[in-house]
């Protein structure tokens, strides 16, 4: 096969890497030390992801990396590890084309990919993949391939969290039977899992949860935080511990509670997920306001709380990841829509589209709600281009648009 | 369009195309239930309860075959659904939203009863919902669950070891959704299912497999192909749409018997056959005379795809006491064993040893995308064999953006420059 330099010197010196990661890191932390908005802290946990998950690591904490929303955060917490969203590494590493084809895996998963074979991802006790996507389970597949012909890269063991998301009680069924696996499978990753150690990481989540509402809170249906600042406080809670994220979180409410309503239109964006800023930035930057996105990286990251009161609390977990958490897989329309039609029906002044050039899911439900919006009067944008690198003609189409339903509603 | 050297390659689509238009007077004239289905269904439930399929990845390849999917896929871009959207799963369901009968192949799809699928990637239920929709018909999907044991060499575990190979907790899933498709069949037909029939059906389907297993080893052993891979393809999928048939196994023996018969009297699909080719992929519907274009100068014949080889090795269960879990077995990891890692590279990689393979060609379908999984895999795993491969970005069923010169100049400097060269070392 081909290597790069890059691994070479991973497969020749373990430490390599870890070097590298944790100089990274401790820059980080010395820096965020001096910070005391909360605000920016957490806006800087946002644009270092992989930080406090290297410092749980160094520290000698479990930690566990996952890759998208479905994974119960709690179950990996009352283990005892630590957990992280892998929103990290480099998508286009060199050593990719060798295994991914071209144009067939989404940015986002290219990354934790390309991050896993080069060693950046050595930190995790475990890489956890969930089943929220079926890139995700070929991401699970091309890893575990990898790791078999190369055993000494440095990839972290691999493990497939299976929850399908249909909605059928066989998927139910199949679901529940696989979170229990799961719980099993971190027991023995950290060999402790105390009684009350569940229910404590509950409450902590669903204390953190509270905190996204409250957020979310403000920017509708009078928002008084931009999109972009939003979706930094929100998508931070993926990389911290919940209860310090909560405590941040409430703060940050505190503060923006005293400010004034932005003036500016309110937008929602659907499509392809964003685990980055710019399309709200440009969508912004054009006098509009994003106050919510269909989307686990925003609007759609809290939900409801878990319900314990039936006392089965892996069952619970599970009941709130199957039931209350997006998915691209969900399914039937009716329930895949239902937060959209709900969102966008209720004041706001136009939806934009995200389907960059990358997308083959989320295009086929464009016409379907394009109709529901033309039916409702609701004005929307289509846009066709990676929102990392937004083009002067795309930056005219949504001044255009903002433009067009300033004057039209 | 290449000439078809043997008579069972004419009976088959004959067969299809007769088996089409009964399909079509039994559902108008008769008002008879028959369902849409992807290609990696059970199908053997349908034949158990006597409800014809129609597979969807078939009938987008009459259409392409026929030039309409240009046509086709323009429409679907003009209702909002963008370009880059896969093709081989939608071009069928387009067929239908353009609400064009009078152009469709052989009068087009009527109204089925049922639209199924299995949710092997995230579009699936998108295209299938949307097109059931279209008809005001039902969708029935399986839930496809995530495979975890992996062992390299699955093939020589499916047939006999079924049951740990595919793993329990994955057949339990997939048998208690077959017995809910099997409710939904007895709903449509009003008949009962009779698991007694569907035994009897799973034995004929590994006679039918075991003949296509002597046909592929006839292939593999003859001094030059006998058959060409084309045609193989043609005769294999005429029996595996209506798998366990009495003329389905009737048809695979003959077919068996036929080349069989021509490596008696020493014929050759290609009598001057110098180089063996390996076809990765779904098959070029658009442009079956590609595999034909290099005999005459490189003397290069397509001797593999995966359809012959797929049936012995995918299909084929010994121990039917639960023919229900056997079937299960089969339907659970189709998409694992033809395109994901382990399981496709290490297949292909045995198959293009077992059939003396030179050079092979890997489709990747960037109009089709989650079927271009695992081709790096599977293309790394050639070439370190010392099998050189030649990557064709093309889709299987859009001849929109493909160019029959190019593509051919393409391989024929591929052959001259990597491929030849090799052989004459050798």
């Amino acid at each position: 096969m081909h290597i790069t330099y890059y691994m070479r010197c991973l497969i020749a010196e373990p430490w390599f890497k870890m070097q590298t990661l944790h100089m990274t890191n401790s820059d980080f932390t010395a820096k965020l030390g001096n910070v005391s908005d909360p605000i920016e802290r957490l806006t800087r946990h946002y644009e270092n992801p992989a930080a406090d998950a290297l410092a749980a690591a160094s520290n000698g904490v479990p930690v566990v990396g996952i890759t998208s929303n479905t994974v119960p955060w709690e179950l990996i917490r009352a283990a005892g590890a630590f957990p992280c969203v892998i929103n990290s590494g480099n998508a286009n590493h060199p050593d990719i084309p060798n295994f991914m084809e071209e144009g067939v895996f989404e940015e986002r998963i290219r990354a934790i990919f390309g991050a896993a074979i080069s060693g950046e991802l050595q930190h995790l006790s475990l890489l956890l993949i969930s089943r929220a996507s079926e890139q995700e389970y070929k991401l699970y597949l091309y890893l575990r391939e990898v790791a078999r012909q190369n055993p000494n890269l440095r990839i972290p063991p691999v493990y497939l969290y299976d929850m399908l998301h249909t909605r059928t009680s066989e998927s139910y069924s199949y679901g529940l039977e696989r979170t229990r696996c799961l719980k099993e499978r971190l027991e023995k990753l950290t060999g402790k899992f105390a009684d009350n150690a569940l229910q404590q990481a509950i409450e902590e989540s669903n204390a953190a949860r509270g905190s996204i509402r409250k957020l979310l809170s403000l920017r509708q249906p009078q928002p008084k935080v931009s999109g972009t600042e939003a979706l930094a406080l929100i998508g931070s809670s993926f990389f911290v511990n919940r209860d310090e994220y909560r405590r941040l979180a409430e703060q940050a409410a505190k503060l923006i509670e005293q400010r004034n309503p932005l003036t500016g239109k309110k937008v929602l964006v659907t499509g392809a997920s964003l685990n980055h800023r710019n399309l709200h930035q440009a969508v912004e930057k054009h006098r509009a306001v994003v106050v919510a996105e269909d989307d686990w990286w925003g609007s759609q990251s809290a939900g409801e709380d878990v319900d314990t009161g039936s006392g089965d609390f892996v069952k619970a977990i599970f009941e709130k990841y199957y039931l209350d958490t997006p998915s691209p897989r969900l399914f039937p329309f009716e329930i895949a829509d239902a937060w959209f039609q709900k969102t966008s029906a209720d004041e706001i002044d136009g939806v934009v589209f995200y389907l960059p050039p990358e997308d083959c899911v989320t295009g086929w439900d464009y016409p379907r709600r394009r109709r529901y919006l033309d039916e409702r009067g609701i004005p929307h944008l289509i846009v066709r281009e990676d929102a990392r690198s937004i083009s002067e003609e795309c930056h005219g189409r949504i001044e255009a648009f903002v433009q067009s339903i300033e004057a039209g509603r | 369009m290449a000439e078809k050297q043997l008579n069972c390659t004419l009976e088959a689509g004959e067969h299809q195309k007769a088996r089409f238009a009964q399909l079509r007077k039994n559902v108008f004239e008769k008002q008879q239930p028959y369902a849409i289905v992807q290609a990696d269904m059970p199908f053997e439930l349908f034949h158990v309860m006597d409800v014809p399929v129609v597979s969807n990845q078939w009938w987008a390849a009459i259409i392409s075959a026929k030039r309409l999917s240009a046509y086709y896929l323009d429409t679907l871009n003009s209702l909002g659904f963008h370009e880059g959207l896969c093709r081989y799963c939608s071009l069928a369901a387009a067929s239908t939203l353009a609400k064009d009968p009078e152009r469709a192949p052989w009068g087009g799809l009527p109204k089925p009863a049922l639209l199924c699928a299995r949710l092997t990637c995230d579009c699936l239920q998108r295209v299938f919902g949307i097109w059931a929709e279209a008809f005001g018909s039902e969708f029935v999907f399986i839930d496809n669950p995530g495979a975890t044991e992996l062992p390299p060499r699955w093939w020589e575990l499916s047939r006999y070891r079924w049951r740990e190979l595919f793993e329990e907790h994955r057949l339990k899933l997939t048998v208690a959704q077959l017995q809910n498709l099997i409710k939904v069949l007895e709903r449509v037909t009003g008949r009962r299912f009779q698991l007694d029939r569907l035994h009897d059906l799973m034995e004929r389907v590994n006679r039918q497999e075991e003949y296509f297993e002597e046909a592929y080893k006839l292939i593999c052993s003859a001094p030059k192909t006998p058959v060409r891979m084309h045609e193989q393809v043609a005769n294999v999928m005429a029996a595996q749409w209506e798998r366990g048939s009495d003329w389905a196994v009737e048809h695979a023996r003959a077919f068996r018997d036929q080349i069989q018969e021509r490596i008696k009297q020493g014929v050759a699909a290609c009598p001057n056959e110098r180089l063996r080719l390996m076809w990765v992929g779904a098959g070029l519907w658009h442009d079956t005379d590609f595999y034909t274009a290099f005999e005459e100068e490189f003397g290069a014949v397509f001797v593999w795809s995966m359809y012959l080889a797929f049936g012995p090795d995918g299909y084929i269960r010994y121990g039917l006491d639960d023919p229900l879990l056997a079937l299960a077995s089969r339907t659970v990891s189709m998409n694992e064993q033809l395109h994901n890692p382990p399981w496709a590279n290490e297949w292909i990689l045995h198959h293009a040893r077992q059939h003396r393979i030179d050079a092979a060609l890997v489709l990747t379908p960037l109009g089709t995308r989650p079927a271009a999984t695992g081709n790096r895999f599977i293309e790394r795993a050639l070439e370190e064999s010392g099998i050189p491969v030649l990557r064709i970005v093309a889709d299987m069923v859009d001849a929109r953006g493909w160019d029959p010169k190019a593509m051919r100049q393409m391989v024929s400097e591929f052959l001259t420059h990597r491929v030849l060269p090799r052989r004459t070392l050798r």
